[in-house]
């Protein structure tokens, strides 16, 4: 839990060296619990309020010795002589140091402190800034024993510690929060109203010395009071917490500090609110801190059931972006993401967290602007890496010995500096470059590869088409699509002049094209052979683009008219996908296939299968999931091989095994566009996009990964599209900015014994300019030895993912119940193990109680059980449906895949007509609706986004002038609305629809969100297309979001 | 008569040692996988290319006990040989290249039993292998001369 100082295990560090040095940002704050951030012990403030530089945190009485959360010197406080606190017992109750909330404002500004009750830091925001999230009240002192008070003035100030009853008796006879309850607990404001009083005996602590002690402590940020004071002997693990700016401690004059839980947003400190003022002053606000959240369980009338009002339901808000790490050397968290960002310290904790444990993986993300990864050339030299463990140098290895040999953060080996790369100290102990140095401040940087990572000279950019022509590929227009998008694409293609690129295309034959530049026409050959297919002309079937552009050109603008009136329905893909390789595997790169029909002759054909609704619900019914023709599996192996990444674009209305198909992407590192019944008129724009975006995005080829990890911890299972090419190693031939790999970890020793463990994810590719480069990611995450903290910084998008790959690979190979079981019952273990946490001082029945960081994890669980990959049975989803949404869950990053589980919903119509006159840009939609149909009123129009589309749904009452203004008049009249697109029309209401969803759209570039329209009552499409989409319903399964949770709770409260 | 049946084991002999032999081998390509000596393509098809003569040298062993009458040894293998056949119906005897990393531990494991399973019939074989070689010396002990 405790985060450790960016630069822990600084051996030598000088007294001068604070790793705080800089005050942190506001970013660097979030994702640790409140309670992590305690810069300053009450204590160690200098009774003249002058805050001293090296003001600790870290120390704890009786913690002389090096703090657990970090390497001794790290903590910042350790380096002070005498600083150390009073032992525990003689801490008087009263005052020396006092707690000023804003102490704990990283921002807190340096230098002298600023007068009592002027706490407010100068120039930055509040300390709630940092916790976007809005963490549960700090609730130390509720644990304590009763100590919570309301931020204070020095009027207000309560008596000394010991001795006091809580401010305000009454407070005592303060209910435990019921049912009754109004509001919305999962919004608890950060930082508890004033009213917050005591409710637990307060002699049971406050009489007794440690306790008393402990809750002087500016309590409120504890992370895990409960059990902190279970633990109490052991301070140092609250000694080690500190990561604010020592600087930040001004003493807060007389008042005790145990008024813990100064809430940070609350009212201004200069006049803070009667203390008891307002019990319900906030009416969302429950009345005592708690440090989980919880929901209300109520008993229905004349039922034993407990049920939970709707409304109160934690639902995602619209952006659900990760905050960056607390440290500054950490990468951003769209590139890793661990599932709790607290690491556990032993197996037995691991027994206990029952939630997957690993990390999701976004190498290459796209980066906004300005905040691209660096790129680093070590030129001659090579890249400086750990000799034992081959970790790259990053921003937490340590230089000591004058800045000639520097430690290994990962496996603590010293090892030298090569004598081009010395840089001598400061007086800190930090280089003196390493500002200048992005690989040393840094976490995500980008090193350029020298030749020893190379085993054969860097590829060009390669891209194979492979085209299927048969009728339906003319008839629904494909064909012409795919020509024309290529042939605009041609430009954008990476890697000029390298680029090179071929054609193959099939019917019941397969169809050669000799590109060579001296020709003028391509020159077609035909090869009826299927079983052993061969190449006619190998060196002239993959060209190089530039040199051969024209005849290239006329290719694509002559293959349309070419089988304008072909009429073979057959479809010879294996032979075709074996001539590829051939050609392909000298060199290796893209190859795209475009199927829009079942391959039906040849090696790898493929039978009709899963239309058997009897096969659901048997042992046989996964195998619909899998491919059962080998010959896939081994054309994928060989394709990643040789370094051929495969991208299937299939198209057909009726079934296509899927399954077979993408087995190809599924192990070279490609994806699944899947077109069900495509029509140019209807998908034609999205397919555009969709190909001229895998044409055109950067793109790493032959790539391999690894992710390191510190000792006693492994990586130990994959999760996503890649092939391993040894125990810990991804193959991926072609990787881009929209694939994402989540992976999970095992400990190996029984006991961890670092304080910190780091992560380095490294990929090697070549870039599409023929440069190869080495992308590394460096993490750290403290480890815990609480079982509490590691909920606290469990990080829901991570652990989604995570959870929802688990489940599909689990429907591979059992039944789609048993998956969705399987997620269910992690969930209940996990969220009874956390109630346990709090069973002795809470009372726990009749709510359901969560960490503030998992409480949407039930509804997410609930939304993978109702994807389109694992609801239902055969009825709810065609067999190809579920098999492209299962291959796209595997492949998508954590936050598309938040949306596209839980889509968000908006009522547009209102909006449109009230801002449709407004032509200010910025666009903010109304806040997202829950997803219940119960939301969609007849007379509204309302926008559905899951991140792969648009619904537009218009009730009945709706005027017909509002579809004709957005869609045209041709649509509004007809009533089939299946073919209606959306076209900027010459109205202001058509205008600010088209910016509300290029605005949207803008936010997520990895696919094409086309906008389909459908009127209430429109079936099949409006329920396909919506209704069974609104997870909160009943509509799948056979609970919504409320029947879950009445489900969950009462699974947690059976013990097991 | 003691002869042939000396022969019979003998052969058995052979055959056993040699599925024993490509058991040995297969596992050991499979831990030199997981040591990462070799890479998955060259293993699995190092392994794959002795799947079937496996299934074929045991399949002929088990059709050559029933052949021979020796009922018990035949009923001994034929949960095996049965085993094997249905694997290679339902096309699953080969090693999955693409999930072999996944499957490395059930591979293991499965072969770990087989060559138990292996070593138990080379025990047999050689003691049968004993008995019959005893029977034909002290057949050739008492000489020719025993019938009169």
């Amino acid at each position: 839990m405790q985060p450790p100082p960016p630069k822990p295990g600084v051996p030598g560090a000088q007294p001068g060296y604070s790793p705080f040095g800089q005050p942190p940002t506001s970013q660097n704050q979030p994702l640790l619990p409140p309670g992590s951030q305690r810069p300053v012990q009450p204590w160690q403030q200098s009774p003249s309020g002058v805050a001293q530089p090296f003001r600790p945190g870290g120390n704890f009485p009786s913690a002389p010795g090096p703090p657990v959360g970090g390497p001794p010197t790290a903590g910042p406080g350790s380096t002070i002589p005498g600083s150390g606190p009073p032992p525990l017992g003689a801490r008087p109750a009263g005052p020396p140091g006092a707690f000023i909330p804003g102490q704990n404002s990283p921002a807190h500004a340096p230098g002298p402190p600023p007068p009592p009750f002027t706490r407010q830091p100068p120039g930055p925001p509040p300390p709630s800034a940092f916790r976007p999230s809005g963490p549960p009240p700090p609730t130390m002192s509720t644990l304590l024993g009763g100590n919570q008070g309301p931020p204070q003035g020095p009027g207000l100030a309560p008596p000394p510690v010991g001795a006091q009853p809580p401010p305000m008796g009454t407070t005592f006879s303060q209910p435990f929060p019921t049912g009754r309850i109004p509001g919305y607990p999962t919004q608890v404001p950060p930082g508890p109203p004033p009213t917050s009083g005591p409710y637990m005996n307060p002699p049971t602590s406050l009489g007794q010395p440690p306790f008393a002690g402990q809750s002087m402590q500016p309590p409120p940020f504890g992370p895990s009071s409960q059990t902190r004071l279970n633990q109490f002997p052991a301070p140092p693990q609250l000694a080690t917490t500190q990561q604010g700016p020592p600087q930040s401690a001004p003493p807060f004059g007389p008042p005790p500090s145990y008024y813990g839980a100064p809430s940070p947003t609350s009212t201004p400190l200069q006049t803070p609110p009667p203390p008891m003022a307002g019990y319900g002053y906030d009416p969302t606000t429950r009345g005592l801190p708690e440090e989980f959240q919880s929901l209300n369980m109520v008993p229905l009338p004349g039922s034993m059931e407990a049920a939970v009002d709707a409304s109160v339901l934690p639902r995602p808000t619209d952006d659900v972006e990760p905050t960056p790490s607390a440290w500054a050397a950490n990468c951003h968290p769209r590139y890793l993401r661990l599932t709790s960002n607290s690491m556990p310290n032993a197996q037995s904790l691991v027994a206990r967290w029952h939630l997957p444990l690993g990390a999701v993986v976004h190498p290459l993300a796209e980066a906004p602007p300005g905040e691209e990864v660096p790129v680093v050339n070590f030129g001659a030299t090579s890249i400086v890496r750990c000799r034992r463990c081959r970790t790259y140098i990053n921003a937490y290895v340590t230089f000591t010995d004058g800045g000639r040999r520097w430690r290994c953060n990962v496996c603590v080996l010293l090892n030298e500096v090569p004598v081009e790369y010395f840089c001598p100290l400061d007086v800190n102990g930090k280089r003196k470059d390493a500002d200048e140095r992005p690989e040393l401040s840094q976490g995500s940087v980008e090193f350029v590869a020298p030749t020893e990572y190379m085993v054969r000279p860097p590829m060009p950019p390669v891209y194979f088409f492979l085209i299927d022509v048969s009728a339906s590929a003319i008839r629904t227009g494909m064909l012409q699509t795919a020509c024309e998008t290529i042939k605009a694409s041609l430009d954008k293609l990476p890697g000029y002049p390298r680029t090179q690129i071929g054609f193959i295309t099939f019917d019941s034959a397969l169809h050669f094209y000799n590109l060579k530049s001296t020709l003028t026409q391509p020159q077609m050959m035909v090869v009826a052979e299927l079983d052993d297919p061969f190449l006619p002309m190998p060196d002239d079937l993959l060209v190089n683009l530039s040199e051969s552009r024209a005849v290239v050109e006329a290719l694509l603008d002559s293959l349309p008219a070419m089988f304008q009136n072909n009429l073979n329905v057959e479809s010879a893909l294996g032979p075709a996908l074996k001539a590829a390789f051939m050609v392909m595997s000298q060199l290796g790169g893209k190859l795209l296939v475009f199927q829009s029909t079942l391959p039906s002759l040849g090696v790898g054909r493929l039978k009709l299968r899963g239309d058997d609704p009897r096969i659901y619900g048997t042992d046989k019914e996964c195998n619909l999931r899998v491919t059962e023709e080998q010959f896939y599996k081994q054309m994928a192996a060989d394709f990643s091989k040789y370094q051929i990444a495969v991208n299937v674009y299939a198209f057909a209305e009726k079934y296509t095994d899927l399954a077979s198909l993408g087995t190809l992407p599924k192990y070279t590192g490609g994806q699944v566009l899947h077109y069900p019944g495509f029509q140019v008129q209807t998908h034609g724009e999205k397919f555009t996009y969709e190909l001229g975006r895998d044409l055109t995005r950067e793109t790493a080829w032959e790539a391999v990964m690894r992710i390191r990890c510190g000792k006693g911890i492994r990586f130990s299972t994959y999760h996503g599209h890649f092939m391993l090419r040894s125990s810990d190693l991804l193959a991926l031939p072609a990787v881009d900015c929209d694939k994402a790999f989540a992976m999970q970890l095992t400990l190996e020793d029984t006991l961890l014994t670092s304080q910190t463990v780091y992560f380095q994810v490294a990929v090697l590719y070549t870039s599409s300019s023929g440069e190869r480069r080495i992308r590394v990611h460096t993490m750290a995450a403290p480890v815990t030895a609480e079982i509490g903290e590691m909920y606290r910084s469990a990080d829901v998008g991570a652990i989604t993912s995570l959870m929802s790959r688990l489940a599909i690979e689990k429907s591979f190979t059992s039944k789609l119940e048993d998956s969705r079981q399987a997620g269910q019952s992690r969930l209940v273990r996990a969220l009874r193990e956390y109630k346990n946490l709090f069973a002795v001082q809470y009372r726990t029945t009749g709510r359901l109680i969560y960490p503030e960081s998992l409480k949407l994890l039930p509804l997410y669980v609930l939304a993978i059980n109702k994807s389109l990959a694992l609801r239902g049975g055969f009825n709810e989803v065609s067999a190809d449906g579920r098999s492209a949404a299962a291959f796209e869950m595997m492949t998508m990053p954590a936050s598309r895949l938040l949306k596209y589980i839980y889509p968000s919903l908006y009522r547009i119509d209102d909006y449109l007509y009230q801002t449709a006159k407004a032509k200010a840009d910025p666009v903010d939609l109304p806040a997202p609706l829950p997803l219940s149909a119960e939301r969609l009123d007849p007379r509204g129009a309302y926008l559905y986004n899951d991140g792969l589309r648009f619904v537009l749904w218009v009730g009945k009452v709706v005027s017909p002038d509002f579809v004709g203004l957005l869609f045209g008049s041709e649509v509004a009249q007809s009533p089939d609305s299946s073919k209606a697109v959306v076209v900027e029309q010459d109205n202001d209401l058509s205008k600010r629809f088209i910016a509300v969803l290029n605005k949207l759209r803008e936010k997520n570039t990895a696919v094409y969100q086309e906008c389909l329209l459908v009127r209430q009552g429109e079936q099949p499409r409006e329920s396909i297309l919506l209704l069974q989409n609104l997870v909160e319903d009943r509509t799948i399964q056979p609970y919504g979001y409320v029947d879950w949770m009445t489900q969950i709770y009462r699974l947690v409260q059976q013990t097991s | 008569m003691a002869a042939v049946e000396l022969t019979l084991w003998l052969f058995s002999f052979f055959g056993v040692a040699g599925l024993l032999g490509i058991v040995v081998y297969q596992l050991m390509c499979l831990s030199d996988l997981e040591f990462d000596y070799i890479n998955p393509f060259d293993s699995a098809s190092s392994i794959n290319k002795f799947v079937l003569p496996e299934f074929i040298g045991h399949g002929a062993l088990c059709g050559f006990y029933l052949l021979t009458g020796h009922w018990l040894m035949f009923l001994l293998n034929l949960p095996l040989a049965y085993y094997h056949m249905r694997l290679f119906m339902h096309k699953r005897h080969l090693v999955d290249v693409t999930e072999i990393f996944n499957l490395l531990g059930k591979e293991k494991q499965y072969r770990l039993m087989k060559l138990g399973f292996y070593l138990l019939l080379f025990f047999i074989v050689i003691y049968k292998l004993v008995v019959a070689a005893v029977v034909v010396i002290l057949e050739y002990d008492r000489g020719p001369d025993v019938d009169f």
